[in-house]
């Protein structure tokens, strides 16, 4: 198997489980914010997206065992909060949307339209297509929530818990070097960021959409910026 | 680059979609700051984030 084969393998076996982590996260937090935000349409389209999520499952285990790596995933998996224990429930939830969907779902939308144009194989472009598709709604819900809490209750609280928001996001590896035997083009073609433009992905992200919108809705971005500029000064 | 494309359909979009106007959220939120403070103002705890591709 060559290395850009394998490395594309774990990637997507990885993706399945980070999408059956969303799903029971958006099952979850979609009874939540029904019960404090009634007339809210974030509780349909996470119980939506929840689905997606599991038809996501389905298509990068799939890829990932057609690399090679069949990928066991726990059918009993449970998901804690990942909200900090002294934040009351609404709080929390707001927590958790933040770092799921402004923050992650936003990030992988700009990996999935980087990799949409970098000519994939075709099996690959049609399963980035198909997922593409139902992340911008992810992430969307995640913006339309803090939006809509922004007006309705505090939020200038998440301003300094992001660079933990941050920090739980990316893989140690992001910023160390590229192994020796990185294949970019054949990763790109296998639906994989190579590891400098996966760091350039992240960090552009952050600053150009990800701050800006927190901003944009009463989040003070400053001292996420201030981990960004630590963590690029690493690179 | 598209970033700014992102933003766009992203936060702008999500904006529309929660049925809350950019400049009312905006307006909204100044005087909610005057009215109360931080709930969590000060706090340094740290929770986790969410994993991506």
């Amino acid at each position: 198997m060559t290395s850009a084969r394998r490395a594309a393998a774990e990637a997507w076996a990885f993706r399945a489980r980070v999408e059956q982590e969303a799903a029971l996260r958006f099952e979850r937090l979609a009874a939540v914010v029904a019960g404090f935000d009634p007339g809210s349409p974030v509780p349909a389209m996470m119980r939506r997206a929840a689905d997606d999520e599991r038809r996501h499952t389905d298509l990068c285990a799939r890829l990932a065992e057609s690399l090679g790596t069949p990928v066991a995933l726990d059918t009993n998996a449970e998901l804690p909060s990942i909200a900090p224990p002294s934040l009351d429930e609404r709080q929390a939830v707001l927590y958790e949307v933040v770092a799921a969907c402004c923050i992650t779902e936003t990030e992988s939308m700009a990996t999935l339209t980087t990799l949409m144009a970098a000519e994939p194989d075709p099996e690959v472009r049609a399963v980035l297509h198909s997922i593409s598709k139902d992340e911008v709604v992810h992430s969307r819900m995640g913006w339309a929530h803090l939006s809509r809490e922004s007006v309705a209750a505090e939020v200038a609280f998440l301003g300094p818990l992001i660079p933990g928001m941050l920090a739980g996001t990316i893989d140690e590896g992001l910023f160390a070097a590229p192994p020796a035997d990185e294949d970019a083009e054949g990763l790109l073609r296998l639906g994989v960021l190579p590891l400098a433009k996966k760091r350039e992905v992240f960090l552009g992200t952050l600053e150009q959409v990800v701050f800006p919108g927190l901003e944009k809705f009463g989040v003070d971005p400053e001292r996420g910026r201030r981990w960004r500029a630590r963590a690029a000064g690493h690179g | 680059m598209h970033f700014k494309k992102l933003f766009q359909v992203l936060v702008l979009g999500g904006a529309m979609a929660g049925a809350v106007a950019a400049s009312a959220c905006a307006q909204a939120n100044a005087a909610d700051k005057a009215k109360k403070p931080p709930a969590d103002a000060g706090t340094t705890e740290s929770g986790g984030g969410v994993k991506g591709w």
